[in-house]
Order: structure tokens, then C-alpha cells, then sequence
């Protein structure tokens, strides 16, 4: 799926990602690293096979777009150090891009060991027209890329059907991108007439 | 002092009230001073606590000679009630016995309820007698040192047994008895029970179905045969009367002149929105009632259940509108008559309930039964015939619960440690563990200690650890402290408690109901219109206010399904619609009209037919089948054939179901044709068929909800700190597909589906049922518009969904219409 906005070409991918053409900038957000580590710490036996599923589907994205950078909008490590991060270490050391990362509420990890790793840390960015940023915020010229929320659909059909996927979420000035992390759960949003969805409906996007 | 004279005590004492033992209190001391353990098979109101209470404390007498003068202190009896609401009353019976009889024994209470600094005097200064519940005896186990607490403790009543079997607070118990057997130097265990139909293995589940207890125990049964009065609240005006509904308010007219002429009413529904509704509404039509008239039920706050309780017993209450939050224990005495609004869907509790009415010894106890919606009638009809016969269903107990051991054994691992070698056979000795294999019990060992079967150097899991000598323990102290957190989680939603901005505490809702208000709506709960001001930590700020509302909290709280008897009993009734008027009774005269109404287009089955409807709404195509076998075989059934219709063709449909039939409704037609000639109602593959249907995925995905919080997968946080500790909050839907996807071997996870079918979709029955199906003749009728029989399922709003069609296409479709 394709979409234009301010005259600058973006794909959308059904894992939860978006690729930004003319940059060849790859979004992604919430990835929530390290929390399967983290409970499991804390005695709630979350299968361990969990944890390589993440790296897995980063793998996949990044091949299939073969970015120049990459950045997380936040919410990359779920919790503070665990031995995920060495797994990280290894993802970072093996993917040929420049990796950016905006910070998130849960992005609570010491900044000196992201910049060991040649991982710059902001705020929010501004690139051109567009605002890069962890919590969604709409501001006046520009058109905002965020996370946070974990947007999903819920869609009616007949005979009482319903069902509930994850989504980019984009109103007039703002994007917000699904979670890409494997356990992590969505949010349901209720789009105005405004508002347009992607919905991820497996390995397909489809506007709703 | 020998057997005759402790005896002699107790009659004395009996006579100094001027009553007289029952035979069934005296053959109960006789069993238990003659070292017996054993199971008690008698009513709630029929001096059950004197039947135990008097054993325990006549055996302390018997080893404590000087027992007026000297005074041994340290745990001596524990008596087990599962609900707190009940410990009061039962303290009060122990207290008057050891006051009378000259004994300086102690009793004491320790619940949720019980403060953290009477708690903590107990860890030093234990009572004699103590009353507690099952998740607070688990919390004794977890405690350090309890081997020399419970060491002298010479026996456990186990009050409302039945209420335990048949649930996991029931296994829990199982567990802590297999302990307490090793633990206490001489134990005897009795358990009480209302009748149920399976008593004779109620005593085995309490006991353990091989150990030397059982062979060593009797059961005492008290046929006091008490008199019951079933009537039936008719509708006057039948014509009126609805076809659908669960609240049954078109009868609150009939209901008052009950209330009047009795000195003492309680009004039982089943759900706690229910019993706000009712209290509401008789209040707006009679407000003469208001000071007279009360409400109890289990979300509104302990004080204010205390005083209810207490006011009953004054008679200072005219009427009181409750849910099963006062179905067992306490006695109250000036009760007369009892209402059941809506079908109680089982006789146990039906005749429970009904003996909360005419309590003194001798006098007759008068329930009535009010239908909700036109189809209950012919279930009020049925109960009577129900109560004529005892016709009381089963309690099926759980089978390797791996959830409750896996609780179990981390709570020996942060009390004291436990060695698993001595731990495994007092496990095998229970009920629930009786299979219990070597190979499972080692994965549940290395899953509490390694988080999984394969170690990993990289792995930070942390819970029980092994220490040298092959003690499993749990040294941290954060990993204890959340796991007593945990042992007293009654599974349900989550639950916010609702308060006064000012402060005062009113009760707990569920959070799914308050997430969504907005500021400034207004919602009845405890009999107040409250205004909704914010959310702060895990509480929910309200103030009054004059408003009126419609807003009525609902608690998901389960939906109970017709047992096997009930079922049947039904069935037998719904035929009689087919007798001459003069044979039929009243409940059936009275449907006449509705009967006829169904036979314009369609049938009223008989016992040879199987009657199968077709229609088509707004909502689309209904298929509308009959089996009249209760709640949870329709479940299954539906289910079954929804998925053996997807093989013959891709199809989406939803599913609906109540006691008396289902549905199965769908955008296109189905071809009943040809499900009749494909026979797909089979009862071959059955289990095969059942475990493909994405239905049983579904509901094993809601099973392992209170799986995942039980073995502490799931935290559910402290009720204060909640927010803090929400980065390990996780949702178990979420971590039940984490296991489907990358450990489906796991044994909790694969017990999510061993319980769909054995306990939610009760295979065995369900195969039952389709035997009986495959012997019947089908009648079809295609309809033009909904039949009364079919109208309280096409109106449920619950329903679960059934899909073969690419997720892709489906999406398709419903784009299709929203854009049309």
C-alpha cells in the first residue's frame, strides 16, 4: 500500500512498518524489546522462544526495504537492561543502516549505552514537513509520524460479526503507527469521517 | 472422662436451651470422638454447627482434664467456610460453647477482612479455633514456621463443601488438607455438604479417593425432611406478558402483596445488575417501602453487607433484594418467604434457596418462583416437579488442575521450602492429582525453577530456586510478596473500587464497566445514583446525585447453564403442552396463548421430534434448533455443526444459544437440507470435530484467563499500587497466543483446552445428547417471522463466531456493507 502526503511517497508494510521513499527512512514503533526478558524475571513464565520472533521480523523488514536509516518512535526497550540487549547489540552490529531512535515513556535505558552502539536519541525530529515522535501530537504545518497508542479497528459486518485488527491510523496532520512488537497488545480507536485506516489483515494492508 | 459422660455435657448444655440434639448431631460426635473423619450431608439452618463444634471441643476436654482451670494455648480446630459473610455466625455459635461448657478456648476469625495487625498477633498468639476461608488457609501454608502452628491441630471442618467441589478453590482445598495430613500429629477432617447428587464422592475428593482417612470415615446424613412450597408467580394478564427479557420487572405488581403479608422476604436474582434494578424500581413504584427494604450483594462493601445481615435477624426488614451473596450459612430465622426472579438453573440451588425461608425446625419453607419471560414459566413448572423428587444434580470436581499446583507448590517454596520428594506423594494421595504422572510432575518442577524444560545460560528467569540439599525455595522476597499477593485472587475481571471523592468506601465494580463513563454520567450502584467524577489509582471517585439513570453496572459473572436433570425434567414438561387443559398444570394452562402463537407457523416438539426453525430479519438468515438441553451443550453443539456445515462450504456465521436451543445466523442461507443429509449431527468425531471448531480455540483462550492468573503468569497487581505495576501487566489473551505460537506443549496451556471440554462443553453429555437427537424424528419449519421459542436466543447480544472464510475476504464483505 502506497501513500503520498506533502508530496513525499510512503509504503506501508503489514508487519506494522513504514517506509519512507525518497528518504529511504524506515519507521517503525513500539517494538517493546526486552519484556518477555522482563517478566520473565520477574517469575511469569512467558515462552523464551518469544524473544527471537521480534529479531526475526525486524530481519524481514529491513530486507525488504533495504533502508538507508532507521528509526524507532519510541518505546524500542520495554524495560530497563535485561539480557535482551545484548541480542539488540547483536541486530544493531549485523544491520547494515543508521539507526535513530525518538524516545518513548518506556525508552529508560541509559542514552550512553544506545550512543555506544552509534544510536542517536531525540526528543522528537523534524525532517522537512514532518514531525517524528513518541506520543502523538498534531502541529500547526507539519504532519506528525508517531506510536504510543497501539491503534486497532474494530469492524462490524453482518449477522453481528465483529472483529479487531492493528492499524496505521492517519487523521488530516498525523500518522499513528501500529505497535511492531510481537506481544504487545493493541488500543481501539474510533475513527471520525475524517480519518483514514489502514488495517494489517495478515500479510496484506487494506483501507477500511 | 469417658465417651458417656462428654456426651452427657452436651446434652445438658442442649437442655439448658430447652432443645434436644437432633440424631444426626449425636451420630456425629459419636463418629468423630471415636477418631472418624467423615462427611456431614446436611442443610444450611439445621444445627450443622453444633454437630462439629460440640466433638471438637468435648475431645479437648477429654485430653485437658483440668481444662476449667488451665488454659493450653495454640491452634487446636479450623473450620473452613467459603464465604467471609459467614465467619461471623459461625464464631458465635463456637464462643457460646466454649463460654458454657467452662473452657477458656479462644476463637478466632482470619479472612481477607481480618486487619494486618490482628494478622500479625495471630503469627504469634494463634486462636483455638480458627475460622477461616480456603485462600486464607493457603497464606497460613505460605507463612514461615507453619509446620509448628498447625502441628497440634487435631481437626478441620470443612463447611459447604459442595460450594467448593466442582471449583478450584475446591482443589486448593484438596491441596492444603494433603499437607495438613502430615503436618498435624492427629487430624480428623469432616466436611458438611448440602445434598448433591454425587455425595459418596464428596467425601472421597475430601478425604483422597485411596488414602487410609476415607477408609476411616463415615457419612452422617440428617433427613430432617423439611417441607418445601414451590408456587409460581403467574402472569395475570398473560397476552401482555413478554416472550423475552431476564429481568422480569412486569410482575413487580404481584410481587408486593407477597412482600406485605410475610414478616420477612428475600427477593434472589441472579446477577448483581439484576438486584440493583429490582431494588430501584420497587422503591420508585412503592416508595413506602424505602427504610424497610435493603440489598446485598457481593460488590457492595462489607459493613454495609453486615448490617443487611444483622437487620435480617432483628426483623427489622420487610424485604431483601440479594444475589447468591446470601445463599449459604447464616441463619435467619425470621425469614418466611423467599422469591426466585428468574430460572435458577439448577435445583440445588433452587432448594438452597428455598430453605433460607421457614428456618426454625418444623416449619415449612415457601419460595417463590417468578418467571422473566414467557419460556421460564414452563421451568417454574419443572422445579416444582424438581423439588417433589430431589432430583438434585452432580458436582463434577476438577481433575489435574496444574494452575492451582503450580500455586500451590510456590507457596511451599515461600514459606518454609519444600522437598519434592516428600511433596509427591501427599499430591498422588488427592483427587484432582490422582494421575498425576512422574514425567508431569518433573515438567512442573522445572517450569517453577527454570521458567521452561531447557536451561539456558542467558535466561534471567527467577522464581523457586533449588538449594544444595534439593530444597525448592523462594529467596526473594519480591517474588514472595507478589505470590501471596496472588493466593487469595478470586479469578474475575479486574475490579476498581468505587469511593466518595471525600473518602468512604462503597463497593468494587468491574473496570470494564467504568472505563465507560465519562465524566459526568450518572450510574446506580449500591442503591445509589453516583455521579462519575475521575479515575484516581485503582479507585473511581463519585458523588451523589439527583439524576436519574438508566446506568446499571453489569458484572460478567457467570452465566450458569441447566444441569442434566433439570434438562430433562424440562423436556418432560414442554410435552405436556400437548395433554388435554385439565391434565396440564397451571404454568402450562397459562402459556396457552403462547403456544399458540408457535404453532401458527412451526410446532411445540414432542418427545419423538426434533424441531428445527428457519427464518429470515434484518439481521439476516436464523437457523433456530431445538434440543432443550441446557446452556452448555448448545454451546458445544453449535459449535459442532457450525463446523461441519464450513466443510460442505466456506461460511461466516455467529452463534447464539440459551437453555432451551440455538442459533446459528448467517448473511447467506443454510441449506438444512443438507445438513439433515449429510447427518451432521453425528455423534462419530465428535471430539475430533470439536477440538478443530475455532469456536473451542476461542473458548479455551477464556478458560486460560483464570489459568494464567492462578499459576501467577498473569499479575494482577496490588489493589493500591495497581498503576506501578503495570509494566507487568500483560493481558493473558496476549500470552495465550504467545503460547500457541512458540510452546503449545506447555501443560497450562494445553489444560486451557482440557477444560473446555470437559468442564465448559461437557463432551460426555453433549455425545448424550446427540444419541438422543439421531433417535428422533426431524421436523423443519421454515418460518416468515421469529417464533416465540426461537425470540430469547435471536435476541441475545452475546454470541460467539464461527469463520472458514480468508480473514481477507471477510474483511471485504463487511467493507462492502459499511460503504453501502
Amino acid at each position: 500500500m502506497k501513500l503520498t502526503i506533502h508530496n513525499q511517497d510512503f509504503q506501508l508494510h503489514p508487519l506494522g512498518g513504514l517506509f519512507w521513499e525518497e528518504k529511504s527512512l524506515l519507521l517503525i514503533s513500539d517494538v517493546h524489546l526486552g519484556k518477555v526478558s522482563h517478566f520473565r524475571k520477574f517469575g511469569a513464565a512467558v515462552p523464551r522462544k518469544a524473544i527471537h520472533k521480534n529479531f526475526l521480523l525486524l530481519d524481514k523488514i529491513v530486507s525488504d526495504f533495504q533502508p538507508f536509516q532507521i528509526c524507532f518512535l519510541g518505546d524500542l526497550f520495554h524495560s530497563s537492561l535485561n539480557k535482551e540487549w545484548e541480542l539488540f547489540e547483536n541486530w544493531v552490529g549485523k544491520t547494515p543502516a543508521e539507526i535513530l531512535l525518538v524516545a518513548g515513556n518506556h525508552d529508560v535505558i541509559a542514552p550512553e549505552k544506545f550512543e555506544k552502539l552509534k544510536i542517536s536519541i531525540f526528543p522528537e525530529l523534524v525532517i522537512g514537513s514532518f514531525l517524528l515522535t513518541h506520543h502523538p501530537e498534531e502541529r500547526e504545518e507539519y504532519f506528525t509520524f508517531c506510536g504510543h497508542i497501539h491503534p486497532s479497528i474494530k469492524l462490524k459486518g453482518f449477522g453481528r460479526e465483529r472483529i479487531k485488527l492493528p492499524c496505521f491510523f492517519k487523521s488530516s496532520n498525523q500518522m499513528i503507527l501500529p505497535a511492531f512488537g510481537q506481544f504487545t497488545g493493541t488500543h481501539s480507536l474510533d475513527p471520525k469521517d475524517s480519518d483514514e485506516v489502514y488495517a494489517i489483515v495478515e500479510d496484506s494492508i487494506i483501507k477500511v | 472422662m469417658k465417651q458417656k459422660e462428654l456426651f452427657q455435657i452436651a446434652e445438658n448444655w442442649f437442655q439448658d436451651q430447652n432443645w434436644k440434639p437432633f440424631p444426626f448431631q449425636k451420630e456425629t460426635w459419636k463418629a468423630f470422638l471415636d477418631g472418624k473423619h467423615g462427611l456431614l450431608n446436611a442443610p444450611t439452618g439445621s444445627g450443622k454447627t453444633y454437630a462439629l463444634w460440640f466433638p471438637i471441643v468435648l475431645n479437648y476436654i477429654k485430653n485437658h482434664p483440668n481444662y476449667k482451670t488451665k488454659h493450653k494455648k495454640g491452634l487446636k480446630a479450623i473450620w473452613i467456610t467459603p464465604l467471609r459473610a459467614l465467619s461471623q455466625e459461625i464464631k458465635q455459635s463456637a464462643e457460646r460453647i466454649t463460654k458454657d461448657l467452662g473452657t477458656q478456648m479462644t476463637v478466632g476469625i482470619r479472612t481477607g477482612d481480618t486487619s494486618a495487625k490482628e494478622r500479625a498477633k495471630m503469627r504469634t498468639n494463634m486462636p483455638d479455633l480458627l475460622i477461616t476461608t480456603p485462600e486464607s488457609l493457603q497464606l497460613l501454608l505460605s507463612s514461615k514456621g507453619y509446620e509448628k502452628t498447625f502441628k497440634d491441630c487435631s481437626a478441620i471442618v470443612v463447611d459447604e463443601w459442595h460450594e467448593l467441589l466442582g471449583t478450584k478453590r475446591g482443589v486448593q482445598m484438596e491441596l492444603g488438607l494433603s499437607r495438613l495430613k502430615t503436618v498435624c500429629e492427629t487430624l480428623r477432617i469432616w466436611g458438611i455438604s448440602a445434598t448433591i447428587g454425587n455425595l459418596e464422592q464428596a467425601r472421597e475428593v475430601l478425604l483422597g479417593p485411596t488414602s487410609p482417612e476415607l477408609e476411616n470415615s463415615m457419612l452422617v446424613k440428617a433427613d430432617l425432611n423439611k417441607k418445601i412450597t414451590v408456587k409460581s408467580i403467574i402472569p395475570s394478564k398473560m397476552e401482555t406478558f413478554p416472550w423475552r427479557g431476564h429481568l422480569g420487572l412486569h410482575l413487580l405488581d404481584q410481587v408486593v402483596p407477597i412482600i406485605n403479608n410475610s414478616k420477612t422476604t428475600l427477593l434472589f436474582t441472579n446477577t448483581r445488575s439484576q438486584c440493583e434494578i429490582w431494588f430501584q424500581k420497587i422503591l420508585e413504584k412503592y416508595p413506602e417501602f424505602a427504610g424497610e427494604m435493603a440489598m446485598h450483594h457481593g460488590s457492595i462493601n462489607k459493613e454495609t453487607r453486615l448490617w443487611v445481615e444483622q437487620a435480617i435477624r432483628n426483623e427489622s426488614l420487610k424485604a431483601v433484594v440479594c444475589t447468591s451473596s446470601l445463599d449459604l450459612g447464616v441463619d435467619f430465622a425470621p425469614v418466611e418467604t423467599v422469591i426466585q426472579i428468574g430460572g435458577p438453573k439448577g435445583v440445588a440451588r433452587f432448594l438452597q434457596r428455598a430453605g433460607r425461608s421457614g428456618h426454625r425446625p418444623g416449619k415449612e419453607s415457601v419460595i417463590y418462583f417468578l418467571p422473566t419471560h414467557a419460556i421460564e414459566l414452563v421451568e417454574a413448572s419443572a422445579m416444582q416437579k424438581a423439588v417433589l423428587n430431589s432430583a438434585v444434580e452432580d458436582r463434577i470436581s476438577y481433575l489435574s488442575s496444574f494452575d492451582v499446583l503450580i500455586q500451590y507448590l510456590t507457596t511451599l517454596a515461600v514459606s518454609d521450602g519444600f522437598y519434592p520428594d516428600e511433596i509427591y506423594p501427599e499430591i498422588k494421595q488427592t483427587f484432582c492429582y490422582q494421575t498425576l504422572t512422574e514425567e508431569q510432575w518433573q515438567w512442573l518442577l522445572n517450569f517453577l525453577v527454570m521458567g521452561s524444560q531447557s536451561l539456558k545460560s542467558y535466561d534471567e528467569y527467577k522464581k523457586v530456586e533449588v538449594e544444595e540439599d534439593g530444597k525448592f525455595k523462594v529467596n526473594s522476597r519480591a517474588v514472595a510478596m507478589r505470590h501471596r499477593f496472588q493466593i487469595g485472587t478470586i479469578v474475575g475481571d479486574a475490579t476498581i473500587s468505587v469511593r466518595y471523592q471525600k473518602g468512604g468506601y462503597i463497593g468494587s465494580i468491574e473496570e470494564y464497566f467504568i472505563s465507560k463513563l465519562s465524566p459526568g454520567d450518572v450510574f446506580t450502584f449500591a442503591g445509589r445514583n453516583l455521579e462519575f467524577i475521575r479515575i484516581k489509582g485503582m479507585a473511581a471517585h463519585v458523588r451523589n446525585s439527583k439524576k436519574r439513570t438508566n446506568k446499571v453496572p453489569s458484572w460478567m459473572g457467570g452465566r450458569l447453564s441447566f444441569s442434566a436433570k433439570m434438562s430433562e425434567l424440562l423436556r418432560q414438561e414442554l410435552y405436556t403442552a400437548a395433554l388435554d387443559f385439565s391434565d396440564q398444570s397451571e404454568e402450562i394452562q397459562a402459556l396457552q396463548p403462547m403456544f399458540a402463537k408457535q404453532r401458527e407457523e412451526s410446532i411445540v416438539p414432542q418427545p419423538h421430534q426434533f424441531l428445527i426453525e428457519t427464518f429470515k430479519t434484518r439481521d439476516g438468515y436464523h437457523h433456530m434448533f431445538y434440543p432443550f438441553e441446557g446452556r452448555a451443550i448448545h454451546e458445544g453443539m453449535s459449535s459442532l455443526l457450525a463446523y461441519r456445515i464450513s466443510l460442505l462450504r466456506p461460511i461466516t456465521c455467529s452463534l447464539a444459544f440459551n437453555d432451551y436451543g440455538f442459533e446459528l445466523l448467517s448473511d447467506s442461507e443454510i441449506d438444512i437440507q443438507e445438513i439433515l443429509d449429510n447427518n451432521l449431527f453425528t455423534p462419530e468425531y465428535m471430539l475430533s470435530d470439536l477440538q478443530k471448531s475455532l469456536n473451542s480455540n476461542e473458548m479455551a483462550r477464556r478458560k486460560f484467563r483464570d489459568i494464567a492468573v492462578i499459576s501467577g503468569m498473569v499479575f494482577t497487581g496490588y489493589p493500591e499500587k495497581g498503576i506501578k505495576m503495570k509494566h507487568l501487566q500483560s493481558s493473558s489473551e496476549l500470552l495465550f497466543d504467545v503460547f500457541r505460537d512458540f510452546e503449545d506443549d506447555n501443560l497450562l496451556y494445553q489444560q486451557a483446552y482440557t477444560e473446555t471440554f470437559e468442564h465448559q462443553l461437557e463432551e460426555g453429555r453433549l455425545r448424550l445428547a446427540l444419541e438422543r437427537i439421531a433417535q428422533q424424528e426431524i421436523v423443519w419449519k421454515p418460518c416468515s417471522q421469529p417464533t416465540p421459542l426461537s425470540f430469547p436466543i435471536i435476541t441475545d447480544r452475546l454470541r460467539e463466531k464461527l469463520s472458514n472464510e480468508k480473514l481477507a475476504d471477510r474483511i471485504k464483505r463487511m467493507m462492502v456493507k459499511l460503504t453501502k
